[in-house]
């Protein structure tokens, strides 16, 4: 053996004792995290890999021999028409309900801010659409919308836009909207107390230092509050858009994915193929592809989260 | 301050009022749809144009889904499920926090991003998987089959919120109560978690509200309607070619009744767990 070696080795050595003496010195935290971090792997880690096996497998929904088809459902899924509708339905609900959230959140934020009276009232009031079950949400809009009776189309009507009630959920070319406003009425609340959280920590000696100055309203919004937000609208359009890209309950409530798939987003394609219709393997290789999204907003949230990197 | 600048206060109060009066009206009106429908006959219902005001009001509705649907056990089904999962969540989040909060051990950044990565991983692109696992683990169409999955995915904000809350206790007090003889867990229970009263209220609300609203888990996982929750009542009541509108939304009102006044007595807790959740400090 030589010098080096023995080196080396009584180096690894040392390195390996220094390990145990550290796990022996933190038993009791390991201990702590260790039935969460189990629980964890269990119901999170375990599923995500058996989901990239499911994706390399076929599995007919009439019995439960699988075939192992390696990527084929990738292969076929990129060829087919359906998924660029999915991806161009997906990206139309996230972009239009996201935009919708952000402007609506904020001008509910920047109004409760100023120093009203009722403002805890008001704020309260504004949070509770984020708070009851979005199935429940769902319903509500559905009957606001329904052809006949519904209240959206006795205002139409009122106000002459339209002469006969219109249905705007069995209509493919707009049910999506009539979707979209139930979501955007769901994750407003969200985004206004983000906001207002933001507003408030705003040094009120800017907007004193700007009116002095003379500027208006118009304009200490635009050169002091937007940029001094800029970092928590940058944090919550994330969030919301991670939301806003899994949201399963309202589509699945409102219509199903449908008139004709026309409101199916990715996810809602991931449940109707892998479980109402069995295809467990495509569905999951659906999965996979939407994991590759949420990777993607995950990693950009990440970066913006520990960015100053003294978060942990 | 000159009368002009007077008048522009006033004014300013005064549309500030109006936006925000409007603003409520807008958000509040599903609320008032939902509701006043319920105190209609079934003859104004489903009568075109709707009206805003029910010309008969009468609690017939209310009467009618305790007779005729199982509205109650749903509700009963939502307690034990949120319970159940506020529970198990408290169980795994309170020991995984304190240790990232009290030790520096090998690997705690990697379990804390790790679990920040959970937060993203959205139950339902996770479902195929899952329901493989709930198979395979013998769970299906049992309420375990519904907390567990619930219970993962609001780990991450519960164990991010208490880890942050459990860092700000000092460790003075604990190290003078272990020299007065408290064992660690009496630390835990006596001075560590009193002073985090905020933080375990705004937990337990986040994870509650989470697993009373969910839809999906118990769309996936319980096939029993006797064990369904109210979102998957109300679910069951659309159907595919007549819906009893009155019945589903007087289920609907009965379902967010306990979340009205729990938002009434919780709403601070509510606002500071959300702001803590998201934005950081």
């Amino acid at each position: 053996m030589s010098l080096a070696e023995e080196y080396s080795k009584t180096d690894g050595e040392s390195r390996l004792s220094q390990s145990i003496a550290h796990l022996k010195q933190n038993r009791r935290a390991y201990f702590l995290i260790a039935p969460a971090a189990v629980f964890l792997l269990a119901v999170v880690g375990y599923p995500i890999l058996e989901t990239f096996r499911l994706s390399l497998y076929r599995s007919p929904a009439d019995s439960t021999i699988e075939t192992f088809v390696g990527l084929q459902h990738y292969v076929e899924i990129v060829n087919s028409d359906i998924f660029y509708r999915l991806l161009w339905q997906t990206g139309r609900w996230v972009l239009v309900g996201v935009a919708g959230k952000t402007l609506l959140g904020l001008l509910i934020a920047v109004h409760l801010k100023n120093d009203i009276q009722g403002r805890k009232f008001f704020r309260t009031a504004f949070l509770i659409p984020w708070g009851i079950p979005y199935a429940i949400s769902a319903v509500v809009f559905r009957w606001i919308e329904h052809p006949q009776f519904g209240y959206l189309n006795a205002v139409l009507l009122k106000l002459g836009v339209i002469d006969q009630g219109i249905g705007i959920l069995g209509n493919p070319d707009i049910a999506w909207l009539g979707v979209v406003v139930a979501d955007v009425w769901i994750g407003t609340p969200f985004m206004a107390i983000i906001f207002l959280a933001g507003l408030q920590s705003i040094p009120q000696d800017l907007y004193e230092a700007a009116a002095i100055d003379g500027a208006e309203r118009w304009h200490q919004f635009r050169y002091i509050t937007l940029p001094q937000l800029k970092s928590v609208i940058l944090m919550a359009t994330l969030l919301s858009t991670i939301w806003t890209f899994v949201s399963f309950d309202v589509i699945w409530t409102m219509t199903g994915g449908g008139p004709i798939s026309t409101t199916a987003t990715l996810v809602i394609h991931i449940y109707q193929v892998g479980l109402q219709n069995g295809n467990l393997g495509r569905g999951a290789a659906y999965s996979v592809i939407g994991f590759l999204f949420l990777l993607l907003f995950a990693i950009v949230y990440l970066r913006v989260y520990t960015r100053g990197g003294d978060e942990l | 301050m000159t009368m002009a600048g007077h008048n522009r206060t006033g004014l300013r109060r005064v549309r500030v009022y109006g936006v925000l009066i409007a603003l409520l009206g807008v958000m509040m009106f599903p609320f008032y749809a939902m509701f006043s429908s319920t105190f209609k006959p079934e003859s104004e219902i489903f009568s075109a144009p709707a009206t805003l005001v029910p010309s008969d009001p009468s609690v017939g509705a209310y009467l009618d889904v305790w007779t005729q649907t199982d509205v109650v056990l749903w509700v009963a089904n939502s307690f034990v499920i949120s319970l159940g999962t506020v529970v198990l969540t408290l169980l795994l989040a309170i020991p995984a926090a304190y240790s990232c909060a009290r030790n520096d051990f090998v690997g705690k950044r990697t379990f804390l991003l790790a679990v920040l990565v959970v937060q993203m991983f959205a139950p339902v692109v996770l479902i195929v998987g899952l329901f493989d696992v709930i198979t395979q683990l013998g769970l299906f169409n049992t309420y375990l089959a519904v907390i567990i999955p619930a219970a993962a995915f609001t780990l991450p904000f519960n164990i991010w919120m208490l880890y942050g809350y459990f860092k700000t206790v000092p460790v003075e007090l604990e190290e003078s109560a272990r020299i007065d003889g408290a064992s660690q867990f009496q630390i835990l229970t006596k001075i560590v978690l009193p002073l985090t009263k905020p933080a375990l209220v705004a937990s337990i609300t986040y994870t509650f509200l989470y697993a009373w609203n969910r839809l999906l888990f118990v769309l996936t996982f319980l096939t029993d309607s006797g064990k369904y929750n109210i979102p998957r009542g109300v679910f069951s009541m659309v159907g595919a070619l007549q819906t009893d509108w009155r019945m589903m939304l007087t289920v609907s009102v009965i379902g967010i009744i306990p979340l009205l006044v729990l938002f009434a007595f919780l709403e601070q807790y509510i606002v500071a767990g959300m702001t803590a959740g998201a934005v950081k400090e």
